[in-house]
C-alpha cells in the first residue's frame, strides 16, 4: 500500500507525469501486472495462480492511481483483490483439485487461437499509436476522488447504478441458487441418492 | 513522462495474455481469472483514455464494470460448484455435452 | 337532420359480442335476455326514428348520422366519410328487418332450446341483425357493401351452424362462393359509379349524375354497365337466375335462420340496392327491363320446381326464389320516367311477414316431426297441430293471393305495374321499339302464369302437409305435438302481420271518397325517395287485374286440391306416372346444379388439380419449400460439427473474428478510398475521389506514369489534374493513405492520353 501511495503522489496532475521517475514505476508495475497475469496462467497450483491474479489486480491498483483513479484503485484493491479473490480462493478450497497433468488436446484449435490474438496485436498497436491525436487534458484538482465519481454515479448514472446493484442482488441469489445442495431431489430420491453418491466421494477424496 | 500510450499498450499486452489464458488452459477457474484479466484490461483503457480526455465520467464506467465483474465471478463460480457436484471436475474440454 | 342512428346497428352489434365473450358462462337465459333485448331495442330506435322521420320532417327529408369523418377511407381522389342515412325507404327496411327479427329471435329462443351451441346461434343472429342494419342504413355504398359482405359473412356462418355434418358445411361454402361473383360485380359497380360521378354518397348521386351519362364501351353509357353490375350483385344475393343455386342448400342451416336470411331480409338486400340506385337506373332504363326480365324468368323457373319437391323447407326456398323474381320485376317496371320501386319495397315488406311465417310454420312442423322435412311422410297435421295449421293456411292464402291477405295486394301491385311497363328505348330497330313497348304485357303474362304457380305448389304443400292420411312412422305419429306458446304466440304475431300490411297499399282508387286518407299509404311514403307510387290506374281497371290475378290463384289452388287431396292425390301419381320424365327433370331442378357442376365447377376443380398437383406439390413444395429446406439443412448438417461443445474452440472463433474485423475493416477505410476516376481533357487528366466522406481523412498521392507525382491531402478535396506533355499511353498509380489507422491502399489505371 506505501507503494501505491507513493505512486498515487507522485502523479503530477496536469500530464500523466513528467519527471522520469514515474516512469520507472510504470516499468516496475507494468512488470508487477504482465508477470502476474502470465503466472495466472500459467500455474498448475491452483491457489499460487489466484495469488499471482492477485499480485496483478495490486499491480493494476497502481497504475490505475497513476492514471488519477484513486477511486477506482482503491476499489481494485477492496473489490477485487479483496472481495472476488477471496471468493476465488473458496472455490479453489472447495473443488481442491489440481489439474492432472496431460497431454494438450486441441493443439491445433489453441495454435490458430495464439495466431489470431498475435495477430490482433499486431493490427491494435499501430492503431494505439494514433489513438492520442491530441495532447492529455489537465483534469481538475477533484479528479477521480470519492466525491467527483460518487456525484457523477448518483446523478448521471442513478438508473445504471440501481441497475447494477440490482444485476448484483440477482447474482447473488442465482449463485445460491446455481451452488445449493438439492435437498429436494434427496428427499424424493430417499436414501438412494445419499448412497450413490458416497462410494464415488470416497474414491475422489482418497486420491 | 510516460505517454498515455504506454498505458494503452499495456492493456493491449494484459487483454493478449487473458486471452491465452481462456484458449490455452482447461481448467475453467482459471479461465474465469483469465476472463478477469481481460476485463480489466478493458477497465485500464478505458480510465486511460478518462485520464487523457479529463473525464470522470470513464470512472462511472469503470465501477460498473467491476460490479459486473463481480457478479459474473459469483454466477460463474457458483455454476463451477454445481457442475463439479456433478461431475467431480471443472475441466471445460470434458464439458462437451451442448453439442449438436 | 343528424339523430344516433348508429344506435340501431350497434345495439345488436353489442349483443353478439356480449354473448359470444360472456354467453357461455352466463347460461342461456341471460342470452336470450340480451340478444332479444338487443334487437326489440334496435326495433324500438327505429320506430322513434321513424316517428321523428314522419313527424319533424318534410316528406322526402332524411336523418343521418355520420359516426366517421371525412378521411375514413382515403385514397387520390377517393375521400370517404361513413355514416348512417335514414329515409323512407330505410325506415321500411328498417322497421321490417327489426320487427321481423325480433319476433324470429323468440320464436329461436323456443326452437333451438336444446341446441348445445345456443350461445353461438344467437350471437350469430345479432351478427347477423346488425350487419341487415348496417346494409339499409349505409349512407354510401362503401358502408353498404360492409353490410353486404357482414350478411353473406353471417349467412355462411348460420347455414353452417350444424357443421359437423359435411352437408351443412358444404351448402354454406356454395352460398359463400356464389355470393362472392355477386358481390365482385356490386364492388365492380362501385369502382365505376365512383370512377364517373366521383361520388359513392346516396345522397350526392342525383347531383353528379352526369358522369352517368359518359359513354363507356360499345356506344352504352356508364349507366349500363354501372346497372348490369348492380344486378350482377343484386341476383347473387336475392337468388336470382343464374346465380340462385345457392338459395335451396341454403336450407341446411336452422329454420329460424332460413325465415330471417334467406327468405325475410338478407335475399331482399338485392331488391332494396336496385331501389336505392334508382338513380343510376333512371340514366338507362333499359336496364330495367334486365331486371324485370330475370325477375320473370325467375320466378315462373323458380315456381315450377317448386312443384316437385319433397322437402318442406326446399319448396319454400324455391317460393322464395320466385317471389324475390315478382319484386325485381316491380323493380325493372318501368314507364314514364321512374319505375315500380314502391310496389318492389311493399311485396317485400309482406313476403317478410308470410314468408318468415311460412318458414317458421314449417320449422314448427319440423319440430313436432323430430326434423323430418320430407311433406311425403307427413300429411293430417292439422289435428295434432292447431295453431300451426291455421296461420300456415293464413300465409299459404297470402302467397296464392287471395283477398285480402297482404299477398294479394302486393302482388297486384306489381302485375299491374308490369302490366303498364314501358322501356323508351332510343335509336333502336323497330323489332326492339316493339318489344320494349309490348314487353311489359308478355311479363305481366309470366308473372300471372308464375302467380298460378305459386298458389298451386303452395297448396300442394299445405295439402300434402296438413290434410289427408300421416305417411310418416308410428313413432313420429306418436310424438306430434304443437309447439310451445313462444313459438305459436310468434306465428299468429306474423299472421297479423299478414292479413295487416297489407292495407299499407291499397289503391286510393277503389276506396270511397271518405277513406281516400287511407290508400296508397306505402306508396305515398316511399313517392319522395323513389318517385312513382303504386296504383295510378282507375277503381275499374284495378278491378279487372285483381278479377283476373285472383282467378288464376283460385285456379291454382283447386288445381292442387284435386291433384293432391281428392281421392288421396291419386292423379298426381298417375301424372308423374304418365309423365316420369317431366317429373324426373323438374324433381332435379331441370339439372341446374348439374350444368353448373359440369361448366363451371369441373374444370376449375381439373385446373385445380393441374395447380395443386403439378404446380403447388412440384414446383412450390417439392422445388422452393423442399429446396429451401434442403439447403438450409444440407449447410446445417455440414457446419454443425462446428458446434462441438468445445467452448474453448468457440472462444478461438470470437478471437479470429475479432482479428479478421479488425484487419479488414482498418484496409478497408483505405481501399475504399482509393476508388478514383479518371477524367480525360486535352493531354489533361483529372482523378477525382469517388466518396467525398473520406476526404477529410485520407491523404492521396497520384504517381501520373511520366515520372511525375501529385500528393494532396483535404486541401484539394475535388481531385488532382496533371498535364501531360504529349500523348501516349500512361500507368497511373493511385495511392491512399487514411491518417487514422495509417492503412495504406493502391490502385493502377492505364490511360491512353489524345
Amino acid at each position: 500500500m506505501m507503494l501505491l501511495e507513493a505512486a498515487a503522489h507522485m502523479v503530477d496532475p496536469s500530464t500523466i507525469s513528467t519527471s522520469s521517475a514515474p516512469l520507472i514505476l510504470f516499468w516496475i508495475f507494468s512488470a508487477v501486472v504482465l508477470g502476474g497475469a502470465i503466472l495466472t496462467i500459467f500455474q498448475t497450483n491452483m491457489v499460487a495462480a489466484v495469488m499471482s491474479l492477485v499480485a496483478t489486480f495490486f499491480g493494476l491498483a497502481a497504475i490505475y492511481a497513476m492514471l488519477s483513479a484513486h477511486f477506482i484503485a482503491a476499489l481494485q484493491v477492496l473489490v477485487y483483490a479483496g472481495a472476488i479473490m477471496v471468493l476465488f480462493i473458496f472455490v479453489v478450497m472447495v473443488l481442491n483439485k489440481d489439474e492432472a497433468p496431460r497431454p494438450m488436446r486441441g493443439l491445433i484449435t489453441k495454435m490458430i487461437g495464439a495466431i489470431s490474438i498475435v495477430s490482433l496485436m499486431f493490427t491494435l498497436m499501430p492503431l494505439l499509436d494514433n489513438a492520442v491525436p491530441g495532447g492529455v487534458e489537465t483534469p481538475s484538482a477533484d479528479f477521480g476522488t470519492v466525491a467527483n465519481v460518487g456525484d457523477i454515479l448518483f446523478n448521471d448514472y442513478l438508473f445504471a447504478f440501481e441497475a447494477v446493484s440490482i444485476l448484483l442482488l440477482i447474482a447473488v441469489i442465482a449463485a445460491v441458487v446455481v451452488a445449493r445442495t438439492h435437498k429436494q431431489e434427496v428427499v424424493e430420491e430417499g436414501h438412494l441418492a445419499e448412497h450413490e453418491a458416497m462410494p464415488e466421494a470416497t474414491i475422489e477424496a482418497s486420491h | 513522462m510516460i505517454p498515455p500510450t504506454y498505458f494503452l499498450y499495456l492493456a493491449a499486452l494484459l487483454f493478449a495474455v487473458g486471452a491465452f489464458g481462456v484458449i490455452l488452459r482447461r481448467n475453467a477457474i482459471i479461465m474465469l481469472m483469465s476472463i478477469e484479466l481481460m476485463l480489466n484490461a478493458a477497465n485500464l483503457t478505458i480510465l486511460t483514455f478518462g485520464r487523457i480526455h479529463a473525464d470522470p465520467h470513464a470512472h462511472a464506467f469503470a465501477f460498473m464494470v467491476i460490479a459486473v465483474a463481480a457478479a459474473e465471478a459469483a454466477v460463474g463460480l457458483a455454476i463451477l460448484v454445481g457442475i463439479f457436484r456433478n461431475r467431480r471436475n471443472v475441466n471445460i474440454d470434458e464439458l462437451t455435452l451442448m453439442k449438436y | 337532420m343528424t339523430a344516433n342512428l348508429h344506435l340501431i346497428p350497434l345495439l345488436p352489434l353489442l349483443g353478439a359480442a356480449f354473448s359470444l365473450l360472456f354467453g357461455k358462462r352466463l347460461g342461456k337465459n341471460v342470452v336470450t335476455l340480451v340478444t332479444c333485448g338487443a334487437v326489440a331495442a334496435a326495433a324500438l330506435v327505429t320506430l322513434q326514428m321513424t316517428f321523428i322521420l314522419h313527424h319533424d320532417l318534410p316528406p322526402g327529408g332524411a336523418l343521418v348520422d355520420t359516426f366517421f369523418e371525412a378521411p375514413w377511407m382515403k385514397a387520390g381522389d377517393l375521400n370517404l366519410s361513413a355514416g348512417l342515412w335514414f329515409d323512407a325507404l330505410t325506415a321500411v327496411m328498417c322497421c321490417v328487418v327489426t320487427v321481423i327479427g325480433f319476433l324470429i329471435h323468440v320464436y329461436a329462443s323456443a326452437y333451438m332450446e336444446h341446441d348445445e351451441n345456443y350461445t353461438r346461434f344467437f350471437a350469430y343472429l345479432n351478427l347477423f341483425m346488425g350487419a341487415m342494419l348496417i346494409l339499409v342504413l349505409g349512407d354510401s355504398m362503401p358502408v353498404t357493401f360492409v353490410g353486404w359482405e357482414g350478411v353473406g359473412l353471417c349467412s355462411y356462418l348460420l347455414i353452417g351452424f350444424w357443421f359437423d355434418k359435411d352437408a351443412n358445411a358444404t351448402a354454406g361454402r356454395k352460398a359463400f362462393v356464389v355470393n362472392r361473383i355477386g358481390d365482385f360485380g356490386f364492388l365492380l359497380a362501385m369502382f365505376l359509379i365512383f370512377y364517373h360521378t366521383g361520388t359513392l354518397k346516396y345522397s350526392e348521386l342525383a347531383s353528379h349524375i352526369d358522369g352517368l351519362h359518359n359513354i363507356l364501351w360499345l356506344g352504352l353509357p356508364v349507366a349500363c354497365f354501372a346497372g348490369l353490375l348492380v344486378l350482377v350483385g343484386a341476383t347473387g344475393k336475392s337468388a336470382q337466375i343464374p346465380l340462385y343455386v345457392w338459395l335451396p342448400d341454403a336450407m341446411a342451416g336452422p329454420t329460424p335462420v332460413s325465415a330471417l336470411i334467406h327468405a325475410a331480409t338478407m335475399v331482399t338486400a338485392g331488391v332494396y340496392v336496385t331501389s336505392r340506385l334508382h338513380v343510376v337506373y333512371e340514366a338507362y332504363p333499359q336496364a330495367l327491363a334486365w331486371i324485370a326480365g330475370i325477375g320473370a324468368l325467375t320466378a315462373l323457373f323458380a315456381a315450377t320446381i317448386g312443384f316437385a319437391q319433397r322437402d318442406l323447407k326446399k319448396v319454400l326456398a324455391y317460393s322464395t326464389i320466385s317471389q324475390l323474381g315478382f319484386m325485381f320485376v316491380a323493380v325493372g317496371s318501368y314507364v314514364n320516367g321512374s319505375s315500380n320501386y314502391a310496389s318492389g319495397v311493399f311485396h317485400l315488406m309482406t313476403h317478410a311477414f308470410f314468408k318468415a311465417g311460412l318458414f317458421l310454420g314449417a320449422g314448427s312442423v319440423m319440430h313436432a316431426m323430430e326434423n323430418e322435412g320430407d311433406i311425403m311422410k307427413m300429411g293430417g297435421l292439422r289435428k295434432h297441430l292447431p295453431h300451426t295449421h291455421a296461420t300456415f293456411l293464413i300465409y299459404c292464402l297470402a302467397i296464392a293471393g287471395i283477398f285480402p291477405l297482404a299477398g294479394f295486394w302486393s302482388k297486384d301491385a306489381i302485375l299491374g305495374g308490369a302490366f303498364a311497363a314501358q322501356w323508351d328505348v332510343k335509336n333502336a330497330g323497330p323489332v326492339a321499339a316493339w318489344f320494349a313497348m309490348h314487353a311489359g304485357k308478355i311479363i305481366y303474362g309470366v308473372m300471372l302464369t308464375a302467380a298460378g304457380c305459386t298458389a298451386f305448389y303452395m297448396f300442394r304443400l299445405y295439402y300434402l302437409v296438413f290434410h289427408g292420411k300421416f305417411r310418416g312412422t308410428h313413432e313420429q305419429e306418436h310424438h306430434l305435438h304443437e309447439s310451445p306458446a313462444r313459438m305459436t304466440v310468434v306465428l299468429w304475431c306474423l299472421a297479423i302481420g299478414t292479413i295487416l300490411s297489407g292495407f299499407l297499399g291499397v289503391p286510393e282508387s277503389i276506396l270511397p271518397e271518405s277513406l281516400h286518407h287511407f290508400g296508397d299509404l306505402l306508396g305515398e311514403w316511399l313517392k319522395p325517395v323513389v318517385g312513382v307510387q303504386l296504383h295510378e290506374e282507375s277503381a275499374g281497371q284495378f278491378l279487372g287485374f285483381a278479377f283476373v290475378a285472383t282467378a288464376v290463384s283460385v285456379a291454382g289452388i283447386g288445381s292442387a286440391y284435386i291433384f293432391f287431396l281428392k281421392d288421396d292425390g291419386v292423379r298426381a301419381k298417375n301424372f308423374v306416372a304418365t309423365f316420369p320424365r317431366l317429373y324426373r327433370v323438374v324433381f332435379n331442378k331441370y339439372y341446374v346444379d348439374e350444368f353448373y357442376n359440369a361448366v363451371v365447377v369441373r374444370p376449375l376443380r381439373g385446373l385445380s388439380r393441374i395447380l395443386w398437383k403439378f404446380f403447388d406439390e412440384i414446383i412450390i413444395d417439392k422445388l422452393f419449400v423442399g429446396g429451401t429446406a434442403a439447403i438450409v439443412n444440407g449447410f446445417g448438417k455440414s457446419v454443425k460439427y462446428l458446434q462441438n461443445g468445445d467452448a474453448q474452440r468457440y472462444v478461438v472463433g470470437v478471437l479470429v473474428g475479432m482479428a479478421l474485423i479488425l484487419r479488414v475493416s482498418t484496409h478497408y477505410s483505405a481501399a475504399h478510398a482509393a476508388q478514383f476516376h479518371v477524367d480525360q481533357d486535352g493531354h489533361a487528366v483529372t482523378a477525382v475521389p469517388q466518396n467525398d466522406a473520406y476526404t477529410t481523412n485520407v491523404r492521396f498521392k497520384v504517381e501520373w506514369g511520366d515520372g511525375q507525382e501529385s500528393d494532396a491531402d483535404s486541401a484539394h478535396p475535388r481531385g488532382l489534374k496533371h498535364q501531360y506533355a504529349s500523348s501516349g499511353t500512361y500507368k497511373i498509380r493511385l495511392e491512399t493513405t487514411d491518417s487514422r489507422w495509417q492503412t495504406t491502399a493502391s490502385r493502377s489505371e492505364t490511360v491512353v492520353v489524345r
